[in-house]
């Protein structure tokens, strides 16, 4: 598979602003343990904006877990919520809002099934 | 409290113990110190020299605290004890439990003082359902102090036993040997600390310690700063403190509010947040704890649907049903992180929005919150629609451990045909039509006045008067003038009368020349019971006066109906229910349980229990709430509060002082004119 912690953050920063993300202002570090490898992920919002990098910078949350629990949670197979309440993922110099917030950019399951929207005033009517 | 059962909580944590104070919990007994929806404490029983204690009295001293007088002894014969025993005990990131003897003889003894503790980490939801345990337990004893573990893969659960004095632990308790001089005492704290997780996830679900000197000052202030209620009738100044102080023991402090409160469901099964019962309790707390509103818009926007997700029946723009927090929710056994299945809390989260703002005037919230209520409104017409026909309709997508009913009557049986048989799936309750017309009205009114977006709101405006149109043409039952339950897959009618119909006034949406017969049903014999109005009508194929949804009496229910035959002009018949409810409020000693018996007033005399009803409860403690705001009157206009009162004559005078808003405070003042029958039930409407 190729990297889908990568092709999500670049997918993620390419998006452009993110009306849902307008509150949360700040920058995560995601730690990814690959074996003995910890992979940095650097992740600023700002006002909707979303920007990523992999260049060292001071954190105002840590999210720590391993490899394959972020690509199933940026696959849209896993659930950040349960993960944590599992201990398989960690957070540190926790923000409560964070999480609800972090959880906003990650993929569902069906996201793929999402039709064009029905919209009201258009539906068959007796 | 009743049946032998003590129960004292904050926030999400609660113990629940028998009179002694012990705890002998099974799979299935709800008893135990649980937080965050995890048992951390399934036994802990005192014994002196190897003796049971027995209970003398308790001291309810606050809804966080508790006093145990005990004895030596076997209770049954009465001895005249030597000794007596004091369990002082409050709760707060687990409990702690000062324990006193005392010597009442002149002669010294030694006593061997022994508290068992164990716990078996069951999640709430393998209480509910009698669950077996998948992880591994450990116990550790290190010094003086018992740490109780439970592991299952990387999900970490634990308990700290320890005590203020030198005691000798083992792993199945604490023993102290006590040397007691003549009419000497003896004291210890014991102290039991819950452990999320040896992880970082502390940070989490980690409860507050709070003293109890904090949370009795948290206390005063909550009851000074709520309104000051003056009546010639005590007891209704009595429920209305117990409402007051049954609500802040409720409050409830998600990790995402930032240390702020929204009410919590009830005890013991529902100390979360749930989107429903937060919203509809905030909404009956909004004259009194405005607060609580906003905590709730805050949270709930923040876990506010983003994606689709089948499991969790989550869509964008969805309002959250329950958060869990427990094993069974970390590891997708249930769908609780958070669980969306609900279709009337995203309507009702706009309804929440507007109400909260006419109340206090805080444009700057519904400016924070524009994009949530935006995309609330649009969930509404792009995934409620699920049969394409313009009505808000319900179907799980998580057919294992989805919920099936999502609207307020939840249990299978709640929406019939007049002849008991049940529709098939997609359901259009009636009651969601109102609160997606409501959300339409009101969200046209905010994006017109606030968000600045006049094409919004002549779009919801339009929609709105359309919805209504369509409704009151194809709901109506024509043969007997009221609005069916339901519409089924093929669009026919849901045809049984039920006290659905009172939240379709509160809405609004229903025409003016329809409510006229909607009142005559809502206040007549096969609805109302004399205490107040049924869920489902006496006649009805699956009437039962015992059963949950199916002709019980919901004191939540009727005190929404109030506010609808208000918002109508009937006046009388909300005085009426109101004088009911406050009637029954009584018996309960101002307690009002989820839902009573919907026996005839006249054959019972008293509201008869229903027997699992869960106590307190979050939007039955809000019921005299807005019993009291539908008796006066209280309507928001612009800068002003309207005050209309509309009191039952023995209620006599009544006085709400200070009460908050954007007028600042404000007192209102009535006095009973309305002459209500307390004895019989009404046989016909007044009009």
């Amino acid at each position: 598979m190729a990297d889908a912690i990568a092709e999500f953050f670049e997918g993620a920063a390419a998006r452009g602003p993110q009306p849902q993300l307008e509150k949360a202002t700040g920058t995560v570090r995601l730690d990814v343990k690959d074996g003995k490898r910890l992979e940095r992920w650097f992740v600023s919002v700002k006002n909707g904006d979303v920007k990523v990098s992999r260049k060292n910078a001071p954190a105002d949350v840590v999210i720590r877990g391993e490899r394959p629990l972020f690509e199933r949670l940026f696959t849209g197979r896993a659930n950040a919520m349960a993960a944590l309440l599992r201990g398989e993922l960690t957070i540190e110099g926790f923000d409560p809002q964070f999480l609800a917030q972090f959880q906003r950019l990650l993929p569902r399951p069906q996201d793929r099934r999402r039709s064009t929207p029905r919209r009201a005033g258009k539906a068959t009517r007796r | 409290m009743s049946d032998g059962i003590v129960k004292i909580l904050d926030g999400n944590t609660f113990v629940v113990s028998d009179e002694r104070g012990d705890i002998e919990a099974s799979l299935t007994d709800p008893t135990g110190l649980f937080s965050y929806d995890t048992r951390f404490l399934s036994k802990w029983v005192l014994t002196i020299d190897g003796q049971r204690l027995n209970p003398l009295s308790v001291d309810d001293l606050a809804y966080y605290e508790t006093r145990f007088f005990l004895v030596p002894g076997t209770g049954t014969v009465y001895v005249d004890a030597k000794l007596s025993v004091i369990r002082h005990r409050t709760v707060g990131g687990g409990f702690r439990e000062q324990l006193t003897i005392l010597n009442h003889d002149e002669k010294r003894v030694s006593l061997e003082v022994r508290i068992e503790a164990g716990s078996d980490f069951a999640d709430l939801f393998e209480v509910k359902d009698a669950l077996k345990k998948k992880g591994e337990y450990y116990e550790q004893v290190k010094g003086g102090q018992l740490l109780l573990g439970y592991e299952r893969e990387t999900f970490a659960r634990a308990t700290r036993v320890s005590a203020s004095t030198r005691a000798s632990a083992d792993e199945e308790g604490l023993t102290f040997r006590v040397r007691l001089e003549p009419h000497g005492s003896w004291s210890t704290e014991l102290e039991v600390v819950t452990m999320p997780a040896v992880h970082e996830m502390a940070g989490l679900i980690s409860p507050a310690r709070r003293s109890a000197a904090t949370m009795e000052r948290d206390l005063e202030r909550w009851l000074a700063d709520a309104p000051r209620l003056e009546c010639d009738r005590d007891s209704l100044k009595s429920t209305y403190r117990r409402s007051l102080v049954d609500l802040a023991a409720l409050r409830f402090a998600p990790p995402v509010a930032g240390g702020k409160h929204l009410p919590a469901a009830g005890l013991p099964w529902f100390m979360t947040m749930f989107g429903r019962d937060s919203i509809f309790t905030s909404l009956q707390a909004l004259p009194f704890k405005p607060e609580l509103a906003a905590t709730t818009l805050l949270a709930l926007g923040e876990w506010q649907g983003s994606g689709i997700d089948d499991f969790r029946d989550e869509d964008p723009g969805r309002i959250l049903h329950e958060m869990r927090y427990g094993e069974m929710t970390a590891f997708e056994e249930r769908p609780h992180s958070p669980y969306y299945g609900c279709a009337d809390a995203t309507p009702l989260y706009v309804v929440l929005l507007d109400e909260y703002e006419r109340w206090t005037g805080d444009r700057k919230l519904v400016r924070d919150l524009e994009h949530e209520a935006r995309a609330a409104l649009q969930w509404i017409d792009e995934y409620a629609d699920l049969q394409g026909n313009g009505y808000v309709s319900y179907q799980r997508r998580n057919e294992k451990t989805g919920l099936e009913n999502q609207c307020w009557k939840d249990s299978w049986d709640s929406i019939s045909y007049r002849d008991g048989r049940l529709p098939g799936f997609p359901r259009a309750t009636c009651e969601l039509q109102g609160y997606a017309y409501d959300a339409k009205v009101r969200g046209a009114r905010l994006a017109r006045e606030i968000w600045k977006d006049d094409e919004l709101a002549t779009q919801l405006e339009k929609q709105a008067a359309d919805l209504k149109r369509r409704f009151n043409r194809d709901f109506w039952v024509e043969d007997d003038e009221y609005f069916a339950l339901a519409l089924d897959v093929d669009g026919n009618q849901v045809d049984a009368l039920g006290s659905n119909n009172g939240h379709l006034l509160w809405s609004g949406i229903v025409d003016k020349s329809k409510a006229k017969a909607v009142v005559r049903h809502l206040l007549g014999e096969r609805l109302f019971s004399g205490w107040g109005v049924r869920t489902l009508a006496e006649g009805e194929g699956r009437f039962n006066p015992i059963g949950y949804h199916v002709g019980t009496v919901w004191p939540f229910d009727n005190s929404f109906i109030a506010w609808g035959l208000r918002r109508y002009g009937f006046k009388a018949e909300a005085a009426q229910i109101a004088a009911g409810i406050l009637d029954a409020a009584e018996y309960f000693d101002g307690r009002l349980p989820e839902a009573f018996g919907g026996y005839e007033r006249t054959v019972t005399k008293y509201p008869v229990q229903y027997p699992t009803a869960c106590s307190p409860q979050a939007w039955s403690t809000g019921a005299p709430l807005l019993l009291l705001r539908t008796l006066l009157g209280l309507v928001p206009q612009g800068d002003y509060l309207i005050v209309d009162p509309a009191l039952p004559v023995e209620i006599g005078h009544l006085e709400l002082l200070d009460i908050p808003g954007r007028w600042g405070r404000i007192d209102a003042f009535g006095r009973g004119r309305v002459e209500v029958d307390h004895r019989q039930r009404r046989r016909s409407a007044a009009r």
